[in-house]
């Protein structure tokens, strides 16, 4: 355990001293989800049909867009090298980074899906749907893709490989996310989806740290 | 006076592309001993210090610490310490910020004289005036001395050194050379690399070379 707060506190501290990686995925989330309203007919029914969709899609833009530089620095100064040499486990460090990753995106613009809903007109009683669902959908989201940014870790322009290795795997978790608010707005039981995300998060947190640490001893040389 | 350790290397062979940099490389360092790797640009030496620290495996051969593979071995990375070309520093955190997170991984217990370690490391290597300054803000040399007090927090059997000596100006390396014969002396071993003879070093007596 000391060594998963080890690394999320570097983490952190880290982030924090660098607040534009804080602020541009969450800012590129919101300008994406603002573009639908502004360029679709003024439609209400239409607007809160595609909304939950929309702020779906936005957030997995926002999490591949913040992929390419969670291992770069990292790489390119020498201190992932450190991280495979030293004697604490490289899966729970890696789980760490990536966890607090998620924090900075994520959970960030997760909090920040309500005030979206208000201009696509999503109903309050549909807000906690999609909250729910966006924060048990993008640990995943952060957790998969962190495997491809290790995979394109040593690649100059790796940002439309990781799009186009990662984009597939994430196809179950925006079906069942966005098919939960779709069922939940026509009174239906959303209980199934919700067992699904969470099993496909169960699942990455327990796989994922393993794979990226692998893909990282496999690609550094 | 550190436990008796030995780093053996059987068979072992480095191959890049279709070339191969060195074949059947075997050798054997013990307490109090120094590896001066030596050999032409392209010739292996830091691919050689790789494979040695852990980061790359080799495809073929066996390095062994103690008798025991490396490969994955906890206790052989807790007990050595590998510094490259790339300092392994973060621009966003300060000197001594720096040298905290490599202790803290180091080290599993926390105590009060923490803090302290980390005042006279730096200290050592002349730096500790830097101590708050952010590494960008820092020189080439800065930045080497502050890696290699890295190399004090913790008592680290052994040192694997690429090129040591870039970068330093002749009181650092004087410095550096002290710190490697005070670590033979107290029986750690050290693997380095350097372009140059190091026949009048302050360690040339306890120096093998391996030319590759």
């Amino acid at each position: 355990m000391n060594t998963f707060i080890l690394f999320f506190a570097r983490e952190w501290q880290l982030m924090f001293r660098n607040t534009s990686t804080l602020i541009q995925p969450l800012l590129f989330f919101i300008i994406i989800a603002l573009l639908f309203p502004l360029s679709l007919p003024a439609e209400n029914a239409l607007l809160q049909r595609i909304g939950g969709g929309v702020i779906w899609v936005s957030a997995v833009f926002a999490t591949l867009l913040s992929l390419e530089s969670m291992f770069r620095a990292d790489f390119h100064d020498g201190t992932l090298e450190q991280w495979l040499i030293q004697d604490r486990s490289l899966p729970l460090a890696i789980l760490a980074k990536t966890l607090a990753h998620w924090t900075a995106t994520g959970l960030l613009l997760t909090l920040f899906s309500p005030l979206l809903c208000l201009t696509f007109n999503i109903p309050s009683g549909q807000i906690w749907v999609l909250l729910l669902g966006l924060l048990l959908g993008t640990p995943s989201l952060s957790l998969i893709g962190a495997i491809g940014a290790a995979i394109t870790v040593t690649l100059h322009r790796g940002g439309v490989l990781i799009a186009i290795i990662i984009l597939p795997l994430y196809i179950p978790i925006l079906i069942f996310g966005s098919g939960m608010l779709a069922q939940s707005g026509q009174g239906l039981n959303i209980t199934s989806q919700l067992y699904a995300l969470a099993a496909i998060l169960v699942l990455a947190i327990t796989l994922a740290p393993f794979a990226i640490a692998s893909a990282l001893k496999a690609t550094i040389d | 006076m550190l436990k008796s350790n030995i780093l053996s290397v059987e068979k072992l062979s480095c191959i890049r592309g279709e070339r191969a940099l060195f074949e059947d490389l075997s050798f054997e360092l013990s307490n109090g001993q120094a590896l001066h790797v030596r050999g032409m640009n392209g010739s292996g030496k830091t691919s050689l210090l790789r494979l040695l620290c852990g980061i790359n495996q080799p495809e073929q051969g066996a390095i062994n610490w103690n008798g025991i593979s490396t490969n994955n071995n906890l206790n052989f990375f807790k007990c050595s310490v590998y510094i490259g070309h790339k300092d392994g520093l973060k621009n966003e955190l300060s000197s001594i910020e720096n040298l905290r997170v490599y202790q803290k991984l180091s080290t599993r217990t926390t105590s009060a004289a923490d803090e302290q370690k980390l005042d006279a490391c730096l200290a050592q290597l002349q730096i500790l005036d830097c101590a708050d300054l952010y590494t960008h803000q820092l020189s080439f040399g800065q930045r080497r001395r502050l890696t290699f007090a890295r190399l004090l927090l913790n008592e680290f059997n052994l040192w694997i050194l690429d090129e040591p000596f870039t970068g330093i100006d002749r009181e650092g390396r004087a410095l550096i050379e002290k710190l490697c014969e005070q670590h033979l002396n107290d029986g750690g071993l050290i693997v380095l690399t350097h372009h140059q003879s190091l026949e009048n070093s302050a360690f040339k007596n306890r120096l093998n070379t391996l030319d590759l």
